[in-house]
């Protein structure tokens, strides 16, 4: 089953703490999103691998776009 | 009302695995803070004379004191590292902090009699009116070690006179005796000219048998009649008179027991006049804790130490708060004020010690859509919005009603600007919350968590509400400072680069200069100049936090000026609707 990870707030990519393929777990950190001067980071909601990444560091992105999909087990 | 406060609301979770392995970089950093801090403390408790020579004197140290005095665990140690002159010797001379003596909490202040024998120093006098607040803002007895040489001559144009001079506290120590809070003093040692004022000022003195409290001492006594200049003859005379006032010096306990009776009682031994401390610390009037509480204590469901995981040291990373308040409060509970209102700050009620404790809290991140309601633009917890100035408002002075001390918690990067902010009154509503604050009379402690900010740092229960902040804490997280320093220079600098670029001149030396002011900011905001400039009472390690808030409950609730019936409550019926 696939889930998509949707970002929180508008913002720059700030750092991508995962590769496409790579395994994650609940909890662990994805991204974080800077905005406002604050770091916000995006952690996977659930166990899984990174089937794709859609943002890269430096992009800006809206609130509820789409930044990665998990598929989870 | 036990319904109300037996079983609240559940607070916070334990640490996922996730989040453990992801702090491991924050604790390193926020316990490398930690050690520098310990190791600044450690050179104030090493200042002066060894405690082996003192001991060789028949003398215990001031720590040995505190020691025998204090009931163990309970010391809260304050301004350790207070020293806003830059004292060579490191300290002011005076050791404050919150303790409980015979089971009851006072504020205890001695002086370092390792560091010239506990002379004046500069800085000291506002050490000491600190400490004389806590006890007044409390309500709590005042217990001094007396041990004073009087002034270190040298020094004294930095505090001798003044409006908050060396004789200021004098004054202090009869306010608090009209406002029936009494100040016990163990004397020691020669205490000539401010020194006997010090141990003359307070409600009841109990003198070590060796000790003295004078007008002038030796030293003033033989050298009262100058020819207007020195001379051997003089210095001669001088020797003799000296060496009469060293073997008797005025003030000793044949007079002032003998003769005034200034002195309650005498002792042979230092031990003795603790122990005389302590027995009329125990028939001090104070309530029992069952009084007031509204449930039993219960700790923390999670770990005190998980603060080191929570409170990211990087001040540009968000956490939750409730995480925070969490390792805080008993049992991990609460009842929030207004959960829907004003989300960049948390207000509720919790228990410590099983006593009711007003939290105030900002919270972090980003706060979702359409919230400043009065703007087009995001908002970010740390920040102020009208609707969080509001419910502070309202929270605070629901607490003055009630009767309930309040913990603020702050992490603020300061108030929303802006000519928007302006039309939403927030400039309005940051001068009504220092407003209900000042018509709110009950005790306050604040703890800087990470950023205290611009006029946030002022409004939300900062050392400022002079009559309301019993004491302030920091952390190894705490910075403080008027705007961050990369603001500051841009603030300071933009017109400058401006006028550079116009007139064809290189950037290059104004950058330098921003980058020098930023460095500055930075420097002159951590936690240890925090400490030292007392823009913090103390800086404590993450796990102590609680402890703090323990003493500060127990010291609040154990004889306030004013009482709410718990059935009187209205805030937890405001908050239940």
């Amino acid at each position: 089953m696939e889930q998509k990870l949707l970002a929180p707030l508008a913002g720059k990519i700030l750092r991508l703490q995962v590769e496409a393929g790579g395994r994650i777990e609940e909890d662990e950190e994805v991204l974080v999103i800077e905005a406002l001067k604050m770091e916000t980071p995006v952690f996977a909601p659930c166990d899984g691998t990174i089937k794709e990444i859609k943002v890269k560091e430096g992009d800006d992105v809206e609130e509820d776009d789409v930044l990665a999909i998990i598929v989870t087990e | 009302m036990r319904p109300y406060f037996e079983h609240m609301d559940d607070l916070g979770h334990a640490l996922r695995e996730g989040e453990i392995k992801r702090a491991r970089a924050n604790v390193k950093a926020i316990e490398q803070v930690e050690a520098e801090i310990s190791a600044a403390v450690e050179h104030v408790k090493d200042a002066g004379f060894p405690t082996e020579k003192i001991n060789a004197r028949g003398q215990l140290t001031v720590w040995q004191r505190l020691e025998y005095l204090v009931d163990p665990g309970t010391w809260c140690p304050l301004h350790t590292l207070y020293n806003p002159l830059d004292n060579p010797e490191g300290t002011t001379n005076v050791i404050d902090g919150l303790a409980r003596i015979s089971g009851k909490w006072a504020v205890v202040i001695g002086f370092d009699n390792k560091v010239l024998a506990g002379a004046w120093m500069p800085g000291q006098p506002e050490n000491i009116l600190r400490a004389q607040d806590v006890a007044k803002r409390l309500n709590v007895p005042l217990v001094w070690l007396v041990n004073c040489s009087g002034a270190k001559l040298p020094d004294q144009e930095k505090f001798y006179a003044n409006r908050r001079g060396a004789g200021t506290p004098f004054f202090r120590h009869a306010e608090l005796e009209q406002m029936g809070i009494p100040v016990l003093a163990g004397i020691y040692g020669t205490n000539p000219a401010g020194g006997g004022y010090q141990g003359i000022s307070p409600t009841i003195l109990f003198a070590h048998e060796k000790c003295n409290i004078a007008v002038g001492g030796a030293g003033i006594v033989s050298g009262m009649a100058p020819k207007g200049e020195f001379d051997v003859e003089g210095a001669e005379g001088l020797i003799e008179k000296a060496r009469h006032f060293k073997a008797q010096p005025p003030g000793r306990v044949e007079t002032h027991f003998g003769e005034t009776g200034f002195f309650r009682q005498v002792f042979e031994t230092e031990e003795g006049v603790l122990d005389a401390l302590k027995e009329y610390m125990r028939e001090m009037p104070a309530y029992h804790p069952r009084f007031y509480r509204v449930a039993e204590p219960v700790r923390p469901k999670f770990p005190e130490e998980d603060l080191y995981r929570l409170v990211p040291i990087d001040p540009k990373r968000v956490y939750s708060f409730e995480q925070v308040l969490a390792r805080l409060v008993d049992n991990s509970e609460h009842i929030e004020f207004r959960p829907d209102y004003g989300p960049e700050v948390y207000t509720g009620l919790c228990k410590v010690d099983g006593l009711l404790i007003g939290f105030v809290g900002n919270r972090q991140g980003y706060l979702g859509k359409g919230y400043p309601e009065y703007a087009d633009y995001p908002a970010m917890g740390g920040k102020l919005y009208r609707q969080g100035l509001i419910k502070l408002n309202e929270f605070v002075t629901h607490c003055g009603r009630d009767r309930v001390p309040i913990c603020w918690i702050q992490d603020t990067s300061g108030i929303d600007v802006g000519d928007l902010a302006e039309k939403a009154e927030l400039l309005g509503l940051g001068q009504s919350l220092i407003y209900s604050i000042q018509q709110t009379d009950v005790p306050m402690m604040l703890i800087v968590l990470r950023k205290g900010t611009a006029a946030a740092h002022y409004v939300m229960g900062g050392p400022t509400a002079n009559r309301h902040n019993a004491f302030t804490l920091g952390a190894a997280t705490t910075e403080i400072y008027v705007m961050h320093g990369e603001t500051a220079a841009v603030a300071t600098y933009s017109r400058r680069l401006i006028k550079e670029k116009d007139a064809g001149r290189p950037l290059d030396p104004i950058v330098e200069k921003m980058n020098e002011l930023a460095k500055q900011y930075h420097d002159n905001s951590r936690p240890l100049f925090c400490a030292k400039k007392g823009l913090v009472d103390e800086v404590v390690p993450m796990p102590d936090l609680r402890r703090y808030v323990q003493a500060f409950a127990g010291a609040a609730y154990q004889n306030p000026r004013s009482i709410c019936p718990q059935h009187h409550l209205m805030l937890p019926r405001i908050i239940k609707g």
